[in-house]
């Protein structure tokens, strides 16, 4: 047995002190940029639907009431907490928090529900957007969000069929 | 009365041991966490994980469920009897109940215990460690003996109070076979009390806990008992063996220091273990049957009187 | 020029087959081959040319070519040179002359591409059902473009079950897995063990399939795929994201700023160096030394948290977007990062110092799970594994990316073909990787972040990287689509191909080596199965009540 090499590496352990921190009872706080439960600010909020369109988990739904009224729902059940949907909004209305000890026996504790009065455009009567670069990179059409179930539909095929669109709703599975 | 006495004195044994095992479980798990860097649990966690094992539901598992439960009543109650033989900072409290070759059988037993758990599991993992356990017994178990007949030539006796009072270093001449045997088994210790390098039927990251893997609530718990009692016991048998010093002192003294030693023998284990990459079954044996030829060199010296 | 004269070889050995070839730059070259003369082609490149054979990829083009597709990927190091050789196969039955006889490495791959693209490789030895699930229908193919994403196919068959080979005789057969305390992933290996001994096994793993090819090829945007491919790996995710992003890249010849190369290289290294520091530990608490498991991810741990200051979080960076990365590195942050650099060099000098001498663990690692320069060959292994056998290999150098071409950096070989070897280059990379971003840190420039890409990607375009992640080249293949999506996307993570010499390398061995064999090529089991199939459970979940479950765990299952 190699003794010395045995030593040395007790001396190693030993240099090191105790570093576990009672974790629960004490908490390491966490750094500026953590990316904890991300947070919406229905003040801020257009509803211009960027951050539905570039969450990758799909945890962001939006859906128009009617045409005054625009819902936006966060889930919070897959978040993944990459942060795209802070980076992308365009009011800085979603912030990334400290929160990460979100575990919780009711989704509701995680879950955002912001409710969104649109103006309309005062000719056509419609709410309108301008193009924005989020244009450039987001999703192309064929989905729906439906709010009441909580989950988006989409098309389920990867390729456009030649036929019209209407249909695609039809075929939604969870 | 004397038969009385020396009932109620192994008694107490038992219940020293059955008191002080966990206890010294906590010390090699809080000073393990030490060397590691880490908080460790409170020294006392042992008797909450014991009481709290102990209250669970009792499931009957594995292959044979009855011989599962023999298995561990007669794991527990093998070492409790070797606890009764045993001095424990006094003279042995059952002199006239049995003497060394008791003693010998007795932890041959202890090895058969885990043996007949693993046979009971019937799972593959448990019979490799019962295979594993089996051909550890067969290298190990004649160490112990030796050192015991050593003892024994040297001071002409089976009494356990004989025996059991450094005797190995009770030779006329300068007792070579008794260093010998001091070296030997301070080397081959760790096995003894199955913990690493040497844990290798119960391996936890090769074969799952071999043998104990179909146990779970009272019984694991009085399996873990029975191997936190191990633990004390071979300290105990080895501080009397072969460290006597001092604890011919006075009453409270000499029992302090008997404790002292037997404390730091755990520690010693517990440094040993922390340090150390669990060997290989072959490398194991090999390293056994080393020890053993020079265990028998030092037995032929105790013969000629060295 | 290399690429324009492997073309030139292929065309004078085999003439008229080679039909097409790109050449995006001059580490890429795409050769469109005849379906007939795929296999010699192959085995031209990886006996005579001695290429390094990388994966195969099955796509179905079914909707923009009509035809199904085949690509091998083989990789040129000394020549810098990544190689992809197509072919179109017909859209009804689709077959392929299989090359695993001659590329043996290609065995997995194959199997792959036939169970969910269904393509049948005509003379493969062995065509066991690999990733799909037991109970899912023959003739049903998940990543073909007419199954969509979410179906659940029609007679899927719960109680069907795998079937095992038949174990050699005088053999017993241990289960090991899937749930095994040094396995973190699940994974089976069906072990033929005569006394203590390893004659053999099978493996049956793929069981953490989540789907995410499918999705990236369906549902996501280029965008969203690099925080799901960050998703592929818990350990190496910053790997998969940055290669996917560069695959991307270089398929739409996209150059990140410079500061965004440093930044990934930096990211990258900080990756590298966690993940060798956690291996080590995990290696010594495989053979059953936990103090030294503990220190190990005690010197680890101030790494997580500059990490987590720079990206926002300890593990999952969500570095990269198309065209550059999320994060930046400020001066602050250089500076801690600096001193952590320090204290980490400081504190694993002597852990490796006393470590090299350490005859105790020498005991259980030398000779064991030895993988010879035939086998890396052979089995196409990566990384350590390879390195270890003095195979002088590293995508860092061979295919350089972001910006490991300005740096200056070892490639650290030994000799030993066994787990001590991979041991102690992994040990000493850490000492490279903190060079590397020292050298980052001090050369890196002031500038954006990120491109503004204006206009959409452009499609039908293949683009490869290779990534050498901690455990081995990560290779990532794209070709471009419509929709603001990949129209393929395939990703072989390094434990693919090393996974595959497990049994080669566990044979003959004690049982009792087994795990840190298996533990010495770093498996990463989620990495290897990513993907592809789609979580069936999730439209039948069956909950089960405890009694249930009580039961279940009680009745013994012969």
């Amino acid at each position: 047995m190699s003794v010395l090499s045995k030593l040395k590496e007790t001396l190693v352990c030993l240099k090191a002190g105790r570093v576990t921190l009672p974790y629960p009872a004490q908490a390491q706080p966490v750094p500026e940029k953590f990316r904890g439960r991300p947070l919406f600010d229905a003040a801020k909020c257009t509803g211009c639907g960027g951050c539905a369109n570039n969450c990758p988990a799909r945890e962001i739904l939006l859906f128009d009431l009617c045409q005054e009224i625009r819902i936006l729902q966060y889930l919070g059940r897959r978040c993944a907490y990459c942060g795209r949907c802070a980076d992308v909004c365009p009011e800085k209305a979603i912030t990334m928090s400290h929160e990460f000890e979100t575990g919780t026996n009711s989704i509701g504790d995680i879950q955002q529900r912001v409710e969104l009065f649109m103006s309309t455009c005062q000719r056509c009567g419609r709410c309108f957007k301008e193009p924005s670069a989020l244009e450039q990179l987001k999703l192309k059409g064929y989905r729906v969000d439906d709010v009441a179930h909580e989950r988006w539909v989409f098309r389920s095929k990867s390729y456009l069929d030649t036929e019209p669109v209407v249909d695609d709703i039809k075929i939604e599975m969870d | 009365m004397k038969t009385l006495l020396s009932i109620l004195g192994g008694l107490a044994n038992v219940a020293i041991v059955l008191l002080v095992a966990p206890f010294f479980q906590g010390v090699l798990r809080k000073i393990t966490a030490l060397i590691q860097s880490r908080q460790g649990p409170p020294i006392w966690q042992p008797y909450f994980d014991l009481l709290k094992l102990l209250g669970k539901e009792d499931i009957e598992s594995g292959e044979s469920p009855l011989m599962q439960r023999f298995a561990v009543y007669l794991s527990l109650a093998t070492v409790l009897t070797v606890a009764c033989l045993v001095p424990m900072g006094f003279t042995a409290p059952m002199n006239a109940a049995g003497d060394v070759i008791l003693l010998i059988y007795l932890l041959t037993l202890c090895g058969i215990c885990t043996l007949l758990a693993g046979l009971a599991a019937g799972s593959t993992y448990s019979l490799l460690g019962a295979s594993r356990e089996m051909m550890t017994m067969i290298a190990l178990e004649p160490l112990f003996a030796v050192a015991i007949v050593v003892g024994a030539v040297h001071t002409q006796s089976f009494r356990l109070d004989t025996v059991l009072n450094g005797s190995v270093y009770a030779s006329a001449a300068f007792p070579w076979s008794g260093v010998i045997m001091f070296g030997v088994m301070l080397l081959s210790f760790q096995a003894f009390v199955q913990r690493v390098p040497f844990d290798i039927s119960e391996a936890e990251t090769e074969i799952m806990e071999g043998p104990l893997m179909e146990y779970s609530g009272p019984k694991l718990a009085l399996f873990k008992y029975a191997q936190m009692a191990k633990l004390v016991i071979y300290s105990a048998l080895f501080v009397t063996l072969f460290v006597p010093w001092g604890t011919g002192l006075m009453f409270p003294l000499g029992w302090l220091v008997f404790w002292a030693k037997v404390t730091g023998l755990v520690l010693l284990v517990t440094l040993v273990a922390a340090t150390h990459a669990r060997y290989r079954i072959d490398q194991a044996i090999r390293y056994f049957a080393a020890l053993l030829a020079v265990a028998l060199v030092a037995l032929v010296l105790a013969s000629y009187g060295y | 020029m290399v690429a324009r004269e492997k073309l030139n070889q292929l065309k004078e050995k085999f003439g008229g087959a080679v039909q097409r070839a790109d050449m995006p730059c001059n580490e890429r070259l795409f050769v469109f081959v005849e379906a007939s003369a795929l296999k010699a082609v192959c085995q031209y490149l990886f006996r005579d040319l001695d290429a390094r054979y990388v994966i195969s990829i099955g796509m179905d083009d079914r909707p923009f070519s009509g035809k199904f597709m085949v690509a091998h990927d083989f990789a040129f190091d000394q020549d810098h040179l990544l190689c992809s050789v197509l072919t179109h196969l017909p859209a009804d039955n689709p077959k392929v002359d299989s090359i695993s006889d001659v590329v043996p490495a290609a065995n997995w791959a194959e199997r792959e591409i036939r169970d969910l693209v269904g393509i049948e490789p005509v003379g493969h030895r062995y065509l066991k059902r690999l990733v799909l699930p037991d109970g899912w229908p023959d003739g049903v193919h998940p990543l073909r473009k007419d199954f969509a994403w979410n179906q659940v196919p029609e007679g899927y068959d719960d109680t069907r079950e795998f079937k095992f080979d038949e174990p050699p005789e005088g053999c017993t057969v241990v289960p090991f897995g899937p749930f095994h305390p040094t396995l973190d992933e699940p994974a089976h290996f069906r072990l033929y063990i005569e006394g203590e001994m390893v004659r053999g096994c099978e493996y049956r793993g793929f069981m953490v399939h989540r789907g995410i090819e499918k999705l990236a090829e369906s549902v996501l945007t280029y965008n969203e795929i690099p925080m799901m491919a960050e998703r592929i790996c818990g350990i190496c995710g910053c790997v998969h994201n940055v290669a996917y992003a560069q695959a991307v890249e270089s398929a739409a010849a996209i150059k990140p700023p410079p500061r965004a190369e440093y930044i990934r290289t930096i990211m990258l290294e900080i990756e590298r160096l966690h993940s060798h520091l956690l291996w080590v530990g995990l290696a010594c608490h495989i053979v059953g030394f936990d103090t030294l498991f503990m220190q190990s991810w005690r010197i680890r741990e101030p790494l997580m948290w500059i990490a987590e200051k720079i990206s926002g979080n300890r593990k999952t960076y969500a570095l990269c977007v198309i065209g550059g990365v999320r994060w930046d590195i400020t001066a602050e942050v250089k500076g801690e990062l600096r001193k952590v650099l320090d204290k980490l060099e400081s504190e694993w000098t002597p852990v490796v110092a006393a470590v090299s001498k350490d005859k105790n663990i020498q005991k259980r690692t030398r000779g064991i799970g030895v993988a010879d320069r035939a086998l890396v060959k052979n089995a196409g292994l990566v990384g350590p594994v390879a390195r270890s056998a003095g195979v002088n290999m590293d995508c860092r150098r061979d295919h350089p990316y972001a910006a490991y071409d300005r740096l200056d950096f070892d490639v650290i070989t030994e000799n030993g073909c066994d787990v001590w070897s991979r041991v102690l280059v992994r040990a000493k990379e850490v000492f490279e990787s903190i060079k590397i971003i020292r050298q980052c840190l001090e050369k890196m420039e002031d500038g954006p972040l990120q491109l503004t890409i204006k206009d959409e990607l452009p499609v039908g375009r293949i683009g490869l990287s290779s990534v050498e992640a901690p455990r081995g080249e990560s290779h990532h293949f794209v070709i471009t689509g419509e929709n603001n999506r990949p129209r393929r996307w395939r990703v072989r993570a390094p434990t693919y191909q090393n996974l595959q010499a497990i049994p080669a390398m566990i044979k003959d061995q004690q049982l009792a080596d087994m795990t840190i064999s298996l533990g010495s090529i770093d498996p990463c089991f989620s990495c290897t199965d990513r993907m592809e199939t789609i979580d069936l459970k999730s439209g039948a979940t069956k909950v089960w009540t405890q009694e249930e479950l009580l039961k279940l765990t009680r009745t013994k299952k012969t």
